[in-house]
């Protein structure tokens, strides 16, 4: 069998069961299968396998706006069938009950809820997930609830108010009988207002090396549509790219469509799209453009990479300072786009109506000509040894550093004070790793040196689960050079350590007074190495260090050699940049065709409007 | 117009006071259970509703519903559309708790299966089979035998929905049912078809006898139906073709590629060439579902791309497969959740065919914020693509598992190194480039990073020992600076195995002698090396010197001069350093030790000496180890003991130690996965899923031996008449029974629109001529049926519209525009087909 799914279930941002439907045979409940999810750890893959269930089951997750779905199959199912199920799942409930989705919201239309899960999925099969489709057969909170404001309306379109309309029923009746003409389409689809929207999203993903030459630099777009347009209309949307038509086909790689984009026509015409819209917003097509293409046989690296143009790049010189603690990352934003003289938008900016698409969307617009860059955020992953970052400099905007998920992040401000944008920003940062808090092996370690040498294995191993010393959170510097110093403190942390076990999780850094009562902190990520065992490990091998002391003795590492090992390796900015696409697609027009459409008076002229958005989350990316 | 706005402002009071009512309703969470049932049991359908509503979110909220079972039962007969759906959704949910008072109201949703209105007969035929009451399992058949000849393709489509509920409910049916399945897989309708086929897969998937006549047709409308069913189509399919269409091959002349479809008597013209090559010959069948398939490729659903690179992977030859790669790379632009199956597939398919991968190197670099499990398997699909890439590209890969290397997450380190090895374990001109960069990692303070190096080092050295000595001699000079003590064991190992084997440059007794030195210091491990060491060295040195026999053994062979050299130079550093305690040592002991050492008497004075203090050296490491306080350790020192008592006997000693051992091979992590069925949750979960994968896995048959597949004909010969399925099988009275529904089917619409509802079996009000006409203009051609029956449809539209007068202007327009749109859909497709 293909797919089949067992049951959906939902639950809410504190995990509990939000909505619970079987579609067939006896999956274990909601409640019992939760705490056997949540059993394997994070990151869970979206596939898990649970044979301790019974019967044993495979589930299938996503994670939507907090809420987590989960489809549930005892047999063998394809599970990109059940994730796209789940998804469609998504996007119909956010059409229905509108997006974002919130417990609340879903709580007060559970009789919708309950209807469109037993629509879409049939006894495990599933069967109907076109969102006009849908429409016709669960009764809305349609537009007149939205119109008066209310959300979590119930059906408004009333039965009463349904059989008295005969002419309503007997055109269902007609599709009825013979089939959808046009399955992604309801019929008799009437706006008093006619518009027409396109979004283009493209989100950028660049990889840099060390040196700042050009890995790979790749551009995912997405066409979103929103059509509300009466009749059936047969639309042409026509796109360009700078150098012509021809080009166009060859840069547009790997396209995906909506199924009733005509593909034949693209074929011919690579640029042109055809088709006609279900009434709504829905993703039109999907594509990618490769901004460096390189031929995979090739020997040479290719020259000609220092021509693409990013609005903002980043860069990491480490090992900076005199212990070599420090490091700096330069950020060089450029807001001079390219082919961007004059304002080129057709259309005004509006406020999406966000359902099934990204909800950036959402966001105002801005009245202003040229393409805005904005936030601006650069994320550098940090090391779990690193205990601490001191001495955070920026340049402009501020920066975070959150040790449980190991990244800092440096929000650079883009709003009107911030002024110019072009330019070079930098955040000068120190880091500190961890200080010897384990003791065990006190008696054996003779000088500072080798207790720096200790520290770094022992700052990675036990990242996680070690605990703060008293002394090391009030020295800035925690590699102290005077080593009385650091024996007397390091005998106030022995008698603590005897009684506290090595499982104790990391205490929060802006805590330095924890050398007391170790509070655990639960969002620390757990290394796959179980904590007592790396402890064992640690203090175990020791000895081995020592052993070949006879021969030669290992070179000791420097203070500038355990810091160096505590430097980041990459570091990646986040941004978005609305009115400019880094592939250079525009919509060239957006055409009726008046001739094959139906329903649409010849006089109507629809409202058109177009949208670019280039997104980047974490995908400008250095190494370093 | 005036009626619509009455409507508006009516709809609009009427959702304004449910929102006024409904805001303080559901947020309060109690209702009185009294006063749910007062609502319930009210005449006023509003409150019904209402009633209903509360009902349901009980229902889901996981709070007793059961309860209200007899008040909601009532409602079932209800006239409103909406309480109905309500009141179905409740008693499929409940049906099982009450079986006896759900009994009572399979009697009310019987009548509704003859309801005018298809939405309400296709509400009762799904609910109906959904309740799960095993004794209603025949009426539940009789229902969808009656659904099966609905003319509403949604009740049709019901009633292929609801078939494999009711085999579930008594597996005694499935005769019944398949006839039903039979009717259903030659329906017209796309989206009957769908889930008729899913229902085929999920009844009886091996009768593929049911198929044969229709597979022309499914191949047809697979371009049309929604993506659910096409990923039931293509599965179908794919284990069709695997079942009908044997593999054939062909030889053919190198010059003549264009013979390639001809039949045997090209081959017997090709029998006497020299240059011929065998040419793998497609059924057109099959070719014409590849063709089909193609256009799948620019799907929005990432599963039905999965399931089109499967069909291409295991049915079509290599350059189907490869125009399929790029989308299902495509697939890597899915959210997270999908991009890891989605990784895991491409993954086996790379595994099959790395080729066409390599154009889309780029897609899978690993990003900063990948998670774990993403990460792994990019790594991998990096490295099987690695020997496939140009310099560049390989430059590029080596570099980001280097970097990779050098990270902070320990399992990312020991992904990469591996990776690293696999490199160089696949192509062998980057290997020296991979073991210089992994020799660097020796050094590296990261315990973790050093000793995965090191493992993957060793399996390159055991895939060539012979170029690789000069790699262990670099190894033995970290073996001072690594503390890690996997590390230390492998090396040690590695000595014991390789250095010993050229006995003039024989380093493993001088490293032997300084590691034990440090040997109560030393891990646990490293101690079972140190001491397998000194087994074999101690072996090597009774080989060499058995007991008066072959002194000449070691003479010619001839040794290359620059190694020995080198070992000289260290051989003097290692002696140098601790000359003076071994010699002490030998001088006390020399005494009783001298007893085996007379084979050594033809040597040179001085090799004398040294061998005599390989004796002495295994006497004290035996010592040492006598007195370890691991009794593992003492086990294996006394076996290794035992095993060399008798200096004359080193047979069983050399079985056991000097054995050659199966050189080691990393194969990608995913290669134990690579024979699964690509597209299935199997593939993904891997072994863990058991020997024979998940419950309901079925791998795909192997090709049918020719001769033995079922005759292509029968493929041919019923495909024609395509609305008119089997007319072969019919009876006479079925033919017209059938043809009276084809007639009702198109007509329906003015019988709605007129109110009346009509008694389900029509009585003949076309004379006999006219459906015999009918038919035949529909049978008439094979390829255009499609197109044919959109027109006739668009027709009768059009004369339906022109007899109401009253029908509204615009909508009716737009009725009309569906249906040319349809054929303008239908005949794109073929189009596209052809």
């Amino acid at each position: 069998m293909s797919g089949e799914i067992d049951a959906v279930y939902i639950y809410d941002e504190q995990n509990a069961p939000l909505v619970e439907h079987v579609y067939r045979s006896r999956p274990p409940s909601a409640s019992a299968l939760l705490p056997l999810y949540l059993a394997h750890a994070e990151p869970r893959p979206s596939l898990l396998y649970i044979p301790s269930a019974s019967p044993p089951v495979t589930v299938f997750s996503t994670v939507e706006s907090n809420l987590l779905f989960l489809a549930i199959s005892e047999v063998d199912t394809e599970p990109l069938l059940a994730l796209e199920f789940l998804h469609r799942v998504i996007d119909v409930l956010e059409d229905f009950v509108g997006a974002p989705l919130l417990t609340t919201k879903i709580q007060a239309n559970y009789d919708v809820v309950a209807q469109l899960l037993n629509e879409m999925c049939d006894g495990g099969t599933v069967c109907n997930t076109e969102p006009n489709a849908l429409q016709e057969v669960v009764e809305v909170p349609g537009w007149m609830g939205k119109l008066l404001g209310g959300i979590g309306v119930p059906g408004t379109s009333t039965p009463t108010l349904g059989s008295t309309n005969p002419l309503k029923q007997s055109l269902a009746a007609a599709s009825a009988s013979q089939g959808p003409a046009i399955p992604w389409r309801r019929p008799g689809v009437r706006h008093t207002s006619n518009e027409l929207y396109v979004d283009i999203i493209e989100s950028l993903s660049v990889t840099m090396a060390p040196s700042g030459r050009l890995l790979s630099a790749l551009v995912s777009g997405t066409i979103a549509f929103t059509a509300k347009i009466s009749g059936v209309p047969d639309l042409l949307l026509s796109l360009s790219a700078p150098g012509g038509q021809h080009v166009l086909g060859r840069k547009i790689e790997l396209p995906v469509f909506h199924p009733c984009v005509r593909l034949a026509r693209w074929k011919e015409r690579p640029g042109e799209l055809s088709f006609i819209p279900p009434d709504g917003r829905f993703i039109l097509a999907g594509y990618e453009v490769d901004l460096l293409p390189i031929d995979p046989d090739q020997e040479e690296p290719p020259s000609h990479m220092e021509k693409l143009f990013l609005p903002a790049i980043v860069d990491i010189r480490k090992s900076l300072g005199s212990s070599g603690s420090e490091f700096e990352v330069r950020l060089t934003l450029n807001t001079n786009f390219p082919g961007q003289s004059s304002s080129s938008r057709p259309g005004v900016p509006r406020s999406g109506s966000g359902t099934s698409t990204p909800s950036f969307l959402s966001g105002g617009g801005s009245g202003s000509s040229g393409p805005a860059l904005e936030e601006i955020v650069v994320s550098v992953p940090i090391s779990k040894s690193v205990r601490h970052i001191t001495d955070m400099q920026a340049s402009r905007g501020d920066a975070q550093f959150t040790p449980s998920s190991g990244l800092l992040e440096w929000r650079v401000p883009t709003g009107k004070d911030a002024g110019s944008l072009t330019g070079t920003a930098t955040l000068r940062c120190s880091v500190s790793g961890y200080p010897s808090a384990d003791d065990d092996f006190d008696d054996s370690v003779e000088d500072a040196d080798e207790d720096a040498n200790a520290n770094l294995l022992q700052g990675y191993y036990e990242a996680p689960t070690s605990y703060n010393d008293a002394s090391a959170s009030t020295s800035k510097k925690t590699r102290s050079s005077d080593p009385s110093k650091r024996k007397k403190k390091k005998k106030k942390s022995t008698k603590k350590s005897s009684r506290s076990a090595a499982l104790h999780p990391e205490d929060a850094e802006e805590d330095p007074g924890a050398a007391t009562s170790p509070s655990p902190n639960p969002s620390i990520p757990h290394t796959p190495t179980p904590p007592l065992q790396s402890q064992s490990q640690f203090n175990a091998h020791l000895p081995a260090f020592f052993a070949p002391s006879s021969t030669s003795r290992p070179t000791r590492r420097t203070k500038a050699q355990v810091n160096a090992s505590l430097m980041p390796n990459s570091a990646s900015v986040s941004f978005s940049v609305r009115g400019w696409l880094p592939s250079g697609i525009k919509v060239d027009s957006l055409n009726i065709d008046q001739r094959r459409s139906r329903g649409l008076g010849e006089s109507v002229k629809p409202y058109k409007g177009v949208k670019y958005l280039c997104v980047s989350n974490r995908g400008v990316e250095r190494r370093c | 117009m005036l009626e619509t706005a009455r409507e508006l402002t009516l709809e609009a009071a009427q959702s304004a006071a449910i929102n006024r009512t409904s805001s303080t309703d559901y947020t309060s969470r109690t209702y009185s259970p009294a006063h749910i049932k007062k609502l319930l049991d009210s005449r006023h359908e509003r409150e019904v509703l209402d009633g209903m509503r509360k009902v349901i979110s009980l229902m889901y909220r996981s709070e007793p519903s059961l309860t209200f079972f007899s008040a909601v039962v009532k409602n079932v007969a209800s006239a409103n559309l909406e309480v109905k759906k309500l009141v179905y959704i409740y008693l499929v949910h409940h049906a099982e708790a009450e079986p006896d008072l759900a009994l009572l109201s399979i009697n009310a949703i019987q009548k509704s299966l003859t309801d005018s209105s298809p939405q309400v007969r296709t509400m009762a035929l799904r609910t109906m089979s959904g309740i799960r009451v095993p004794v209603i399992s025949q009426i539940v058949s009789l229902a969808i035998k009656r659904g099966c000849g609905d003319m509403s393709p949604h009740v049709r489509k019901a009633a292929a929905l609801a078939i494999p509920k009711c085999y579930r409910l008594d597996p005694n049916t499935l005769p019944q049912l398949m006839g039903y399945l039979e009717i259903l897989l030659g329906d017209s309708q796309y989206f009957v078809v769908g889930p008729a086929v899913a229902a085929f897969l999920d009844l009886c998937p091996d009768e593929i006898d049911l198929i044969h006549k229709h597979y022309r047709s499914l191949v047809k409308k697979l371009v049309d139906m929604d993506e659910w069913g096409q990923l039931a189509t293509l599965r179908l399919l794919t284990f069709y073709a695997r079942k009908c269409f044997p593999q054939r091959t062909q030889k053919v002349k190198r010059t003549a590629p264009e013979a390639f479809y001809d039949d045997e008597k090209q081959q017997r013209d090709n029998q006497n060439d020299v240059e011929e090559y065998e040419v793998q010959v497609m059924d057109p069948d099959l070719e014409l579902l590849l063709r089909a398939c193609k256009v799948l490729l620019q799907s929005r659903n990432s599963a039905v791309i999965v399931s089109v690179v499967r069909c291409f992977l295991y049915l079509g030859p290599l350059e189907y497969i490869a125009t399929a790669v790029g989308p299902l790379v495509a697939l890597l632009r899915t959210p997270q959740d999908m991009q890891l199956i989605a990784l895991y597939n491409i993954v086996a398919v790379a595994l099959r065919v790395p080729k066409p991968f390599a154009k889309y190197t780029a897609h899978f670099l690993v990003h900063a914020n990948d998670p774990p499990h993403i990460w792994r398997l990019k790594l991998e699909v990096l490295t099987i693509l690695f020997p496939h890439c140009g310099k560049h590209w390989k430059g590029v890969i080596i570099s980001e598992l280097e970097h990779f290397s050098k990270g902070t997450d320990p399992e990312l380190v020991r992904e990469s190194v591996r990776a690293i090895g696999r490199c160089a374990q696949a192509d062998t001109s980057t290997a020296g480039m991979c073991l210089r960069m992994l020799l660097g990692q020796i050094s590296s303070p990261d315990g973790n990073l050093v000793s995965e190096s090191l493992t993957v080092i060793r399996h390159l050295i055991q895939q060539d020992p012979a170029s690789h000595k000069k790699t262990v001699l670099q190894l033995v000079k970290h073996l001072g600076s690594t503390t890690h003590p996997d590390a230390r064991a492998t090396i040690i190992w590695l000595v014991g195995e390789f250095a010993g084997i050229d006995p003039e440059n024989n380093i493993a007794p001088d490293v032997l002698r300084i590691l034990m030195k440090g040997f109560a210091d030393e891990m646990e491990i490293v101690k079972q090396q140190i001491v397998l060491l000194g087994a074999k060295v101690y072996l090597h040195h009774l080989l060499q010197n058995p007991p008066k026999e072959q002194p000449e053994q070691i003479a010619p062979q001839p040794f290359p001069e620059v190694p020995a050299k080198s070992q000289q130079e260290f051989h003097n550093e290692w002696t140098d350093n601790g000359n003076d305690e071994s010699q002490d040592a030998e001088r006390t002991e020399e005494g009783e030790q001298n007893r085996q050492e007379n084979g050594g008497a033809e040597t040179k004075e001085t090799e004398e000496a040294t061998e005599d203090r390989i004796t002495l050296l295994w006497r004290y490491l035996l010592l040492l180890a006598r007195y370890d306080t691991s009794y593992d350790l003492r086990d294996r020192a006394r076996l290794y003991k035992s095993l060399l008592e008798t200096p004359s006997s080193t047979q069983l000693a050399n079985l056991l130690l000097l054995a050659p051992k199966p050189v080691p091979h990393a194969p990608s992590p995913s290669e134990t996965r690579k024979d699964l069925l690509i597209g299935s949750a199997t593939l993904v979960v891997g072994s863990d899923a058991g020997y024979h994968g998940l419950r309901g896995y079925t791998n795909l048959p192997d090709w049918v031996e020719p001769g033995q597949e079922p005759d292509p004909s029968l493929r041919t010969e019923d495909v024609k008449p395509d609305t008119s399925i089997n007319t072969t099988s019919m009876t006479a009275g079925d033919r017209l029974d059938k043809a009276l529904r084809e007639h009702k089917t198109t007509y329906i619409p003015s019988r709605g629109r007129n109110g009346t509802a009509m008694p389900l079996d029509p009585a003949g009000k076309k004379t006999l001529d006219q459906w015999l006409q009918e038919e035949e203009e529909e049978t008439e051609t094979e390829s255009e049926t499609d197109s044919e029956e959109g027109e006739t449809d668009s027709e009768e539209e059009e004369t339906d519209s022109e007899e109401e007068p009253g029908s509204e202007e615009e909508d009716d327009e737009s009725e009309e525009e569906t249906d040319s749109e349809t054929e303008a859909v239908h005949k794109e497709a073929q189009q596209l087909l052809r």
